[in-house]
């Protein structure tokens, strides 16, 4: 069966997207929603696909930055291999920006958010590739270089084909370009026949994420730089956070979105993902393949009983992680990203007015929380990168993060109800622990017990939200829970 | 044979208590299990010394850590103990028995301490407002107060900084020793007249300095009279009226000096000294703050750079132990507004007022729970990845955006501008931040 996006699609796709990117380039005419979409209908449905795809990316490029740092490189290099992964894990925040960007345009369209997406590995038609967790290799990074290039390449044509013909060999089909989704989004938002300036809501404002809330100083070359210090032209990571009340900043927010991944700004072609992407890729092309490259299992899951289990290294079937602590560190790992997704969204539901000094709402908190559950990952990440991912095979491919999405990601109507989601989460994050914590071995424990603690006292500050939370109205009116 | 002499620690500091009991002695201990909590205050051995013979009379361990004694607060009285470079290059504990092998008694040390109080000296310039006392030599095992004294106070006036005891050695406790007690943490003033008149200030307990015409300036005085050597951050002293940088002249009995100590053995003086110091008391043993003055002496005996060997996540961790535990103390809202937060203060070095922070971010809860999250995720073994946000110490005085929210945020150093870690410190972090970030895949269980 055909997912929602592609029967959405099915009218625009082959003359705008599935003929290639040059073909899409061209095309200048107004925009033509598909059938059973308004025109504001059609920019929610491209926005919320563009948080799927840079969500996704920004998925894919964590997972690549963790699987860098093996220790085979030669020791001379091993810091450029530690600047690659820096760069790479730049990139990520960069893409959360991204994402964080598109759905302050989605609150500005008043629409709903999307922080879902699909399992890895999946693709559709606009995605720029089928996106599949694997580590960082000459192959994947072609296929990243592609995706986040511009239409003209400025390097050597020998070079531009072989990275082409690899890109397209390894992800099974011609890479589409990033940048063509948000070609057309700026078509279809600089269209006033089809968005009027009132489908924009200045007030949303208040709900939108803030650079000052979220950029935590990744400006001006400020952060990464520590990281990067042997490979100085790399530039460190630019968190674009912007918020949007008109169509004119809406634009803004496109353009500069699509600008960070290709660079087509004179003087700023060394800062894109594209040019980032392609100075790793020939250092790797010099150093080796996969040297300085951990050996983790592709599309690594818990789930044992999949459809689509194949080889632990074929990046286009899912591996189950069958040894037990890692499976069980890879469960935590996923209640972790759950809870990421779960701050991040509720942040969204509370407002930050300035102007209004008198009502302290829980969203600092929840944006501190969110920031807390991307060091958990990161955490989480390098134990089960250390462990293999099948027990019978302990020298075999070590289990990298799952990254699997939870069953929903909806936020209930009411603040109790949300702030009852978050202690269920906490609570299944507790019974995971427990097990670790009896049944795994010493490495982690320390890591364990403090996260246990942290947890603890979150959810003793949740209990007080939620009996506050009784005190007040819920939005329609129902009597409190 | 002793080669030298130290006085160990080099520099000991007390803490202002009325009680006549010190305090015991405890650690601050962290539990492994619950590393996000407060340290745990153990109590630890501690020594009994009878006042009058000044010998060590027994040890004990004391059933629970207690701070006051009868509403008051006890004293933290350090010991400062003599050791010896003997001919091995050895340092080892000067006791009764080394003093014999050298022909020698514990009667043949000397001592003398010589401390005082020059803040009011400090801001008037003026040698008469120096409070100094002086023991003289010593060598006997009584008690020696030291009676602060100064020209300009009234006739007979005295500020006691408390005392100190050669402690006597005994057969169970041999090693040569001096014990510092400081003052009780008292207020005194100023007087206009010979007699001062009653009622006193409520503040004060007795009126010692002589503010008659002719006399004493400091009751009056002004930082910001024309040609005055103030200090940054100006005008820290009690004002009469309230921030109207009028002196409403005030003295302290916290003082710091010097102890010094001679042995003549076989023909040759052997010297050492030391140094004590007395400030309040501390109001939350267990936290520790981000910067302290055992990690200013660290650098200065260290250098600003770690040996790579040195450099480990233990240490980071410690360091943002110390930040939330710093963060449970501070009211992070008010410290990002006007008033007396440091968005006030730069706003008083002129800069447009604006809060630091998205005021949605300075909740302190908020804050500390964030910062427990860094320590969560390093015992894990992953490497620091918030080098790049520590303020440089050149980057005190940049009051942009980007400059005010670099970490140690919200927080004042001692020159008045923005609190920055010593550079160990922010290395410590730097080096590890540029390592792995993952621990090493050979380590694998």
């Amino acid at each position: 069966m055909r997912s929602r996006i592609t029967r959405h699609l099915g009218s625009v796709l082959a003359e705008r997207v599935a003929v290639g990117p040059s073909a899409a380039e061209e095309t200048i005419e107004p925009a033509v929603p598909p059938l059973e979409l308004s025109g504001r209908d059609y920019a929610i449905f491209l926005l919320r696909l563009a948080a799927e795809v840079e969500h996704g990316l920004m998925v894919q490029y964590l997972f690549a930055a963790y699987s860098l740092g093996a220790p085979d490189a030669p020791e001379d290099r091993q810091a450029d291999v530690r600047a690659w992964q820096e760069t790479i894990l730049g990139i990520a925040k960069e893409e959360m920006g991204h994402l964080v960007t598109v759905e302050n345009l989605l609150t500005a369209l008043t629409a709903p958010l999307n922080f879902n997406r699909e399992e890895f590995p999946h693709t559709t038609p606009l995605y720029p590739f089928g996106f599949k967790l694997q580590p960082a290799s000459l192959d994947s990074l072609a296929t990243y270089i592609c995706a986040e290039s511009p239409e003209e390449w400025e390097v050597p044509e020998d070079e531009e084909q072989d990275i082409k013909n690899r890109a397209d060999v390894a992800a099974g089909a011609p890479v589409n370009r990033v940048g063509l989704l948000y070609a057309e989004l700026m078509r279809v938002l600089s269209d006033e026949t089809t968005i009027s300036p009132d489908d924009f809501n200045d007030a949303s404002r208040a709900f939108q994420a803030s650079w000052h809330e979220w950029g935590r100083g990744y400006r001006q070359g400020q952060r990464g730089r520590e990281a990067m210090s042997s490979l100085p032209d790399l530039p460190a990571p630019e968190l674009l956070i912007i918020e949007v009340g008109t169509r004119a900043q809406a634009l803004n927010a496109i353009a500069q979105v699509g600008e960070q991944g290709e660079g087509l700004e004179p003087g700023t072609e060394n800062e894109s993902h594209f040019q980032r992407f392609l100075a790793i890729y020939r250092g790797m092309n010099e150093l080796g393949d996969h040297v300085g490259v951990r050996r983790l299992a592709t599309n690594p899951t818990t789930d044992l009983e999949g459809p689509d289990i194949g080889e632990p290294e074929d990046p286009n079937t899912t591996t189950p992680i069958v040894h037990e602590e890692a499976k069980l560190w890879a469960h935590l790992f996923n209640v972790r990203y759950r809870k990421l997704l779960v701050n991040l969204s509720h942040a969204f539901e509370l407002s930050d007015d300035p102007s209004d000094r008198a009502t302290l709402t829980p969203r600092g908190a929840l944006i501190h929380r969110t920031f807390s559950e991307m060091y958990n990952l990161r955490a989480i990440a390098g134990l089960l990168v250390e462990r293999p991912v099948n027990s019978g095979d302990p020298d075999g491919p070590r289990a990298g993060p799952p990254f699997q999405i939870p069953h929903t990601l909806m936020l209930p109507q009411d603040e109790g109800g949300r702030w009852r989601m978050h202690r269920d989460i906490l609570d299944a994050a507790a019974i995971v622990i427990e097990r670790l914590t009896s049944e795994g071995s010493a490495d982690g424990q320390d890591y364990l017990a403090a996260l246990g603690q942290a947890d603890e006292t979150e959810r003793g500050q949740i209990e007080l939200l939620i009996a506050g939370s009784a005190l007040t109205p819920s939005p329609n009116g129902a009597p409190p829970a | 044979m002793i080669q030298e002499l130290r006085i160990l620690p080099p520099l000991a500091i007390a803490r202002f208590g009325a009680a006549p009991t010190p305090m015991d002695n405890y650690d601050a201990v962290v539990d492994p299990q619950r590393p996000l909590g407060y340290r745990d205050l153990v109590p630890a051995e501690t020594f009994e010394v009878d006042a009058q013979s000044g010998e060590i009379v027994g040890t004990f361990v004391p059933p629970r850590v207690t701070f006051t004694e009868d509403g008051n607060v006890r004293p933290v009285a350090p010991f400062l103990e003599v050791w010896a470079l003997t001919d091995g290059g050895e340092l080892e504990l000067l006791t009764t028995g080394l003093l014999e092998d050298e022909g020698a008694s514990s009667s043949d040390l000397q001592w003398r301490v010589q401390v005082a109080n020059l803040k009011v000296f400090r801001r008037t310039s003026i040698e008469a407002d120096k409070v100094s006392a002086d023991t003289g030599d010593f060598s006997g095992h009584g008690r020696r107060t030291l009676r602060g004294t100064c020209p300009n106070f009234l006739p007979g006036k005295t500020i006691p900084f408390g005392h100190v005891q050669y402690i006597k050695p005994t057969d169970d406790h041999p090693g040569i020793r001096l014990r510092f007690t400081p003052a009780g943490g008292f207020v005194y003033g100023a007087s206009r007249t010979l007699a001062p008149q009653a009622p006193l200030d409520r503040n004060v307990v007795d009126a010692v300095y002589d503010a008659r015409p002719g006399r004493g300036t400091w009751l009056g005085y002004s930082d910001e009279d024309p040609g005055r050597p103030t200090t940054v951050p100006g005008g820290i002293y009690a004002q009469d009226p309230p921030a109207s940088g009028i002196s409403s002249g005030y003295l302290d009995d916290g003082c710091d000096g010097v102890v010094r100590l001679t042995l003549t053995v076989g023909g040759r003086e052997l010297s050492a000294f030391g140094r004590v110091g007395a400030g309040p008391p501390t109001y939350a043993p267990d936290a520790v703050p981000i910067r302290t003055v055992a990690d200013e002496l660290e650098q200065a005996l260290f250098g600003p750079s770690n040996k790579p060997d040195e450099a480990t996540l233990e240490r980071v961790e410690e360091i943002v132990r110390r930040a939330f535990e710093t963060i449970r103390l501070m009211n992070t809202p008010a410290m990002n507004e006007q008033g007396n937060g440091m968005a006030g203060h730069d706003n008083g070095a002129r800069r447009r007022f604006e809060p630091i922070m998205a005021r949605s971010l300075v909740d302190e809860v908020a804050l500390e729970n964030l910062h427990e999250s860094l320590l969560v995720a390093l015992r894990s073994g992953t490497a620091p990845w918030f080098a790049d946000v520590l303020r440089d110490y050149d980057e005190i005085g940049d009051l942009s955006d980007r400059g005010r929210r670099k970490m140690p945020a919200l927080m004042r150093g001692a020159d008045g501008r923005h609190l920055t870690l010593t550079r160990r410190q922010i290395d410590l972090i730097r080096t590890l931040a540029r390592g792995p970030i993952f621990a090493d895949e050979n380590d694998t269980p």
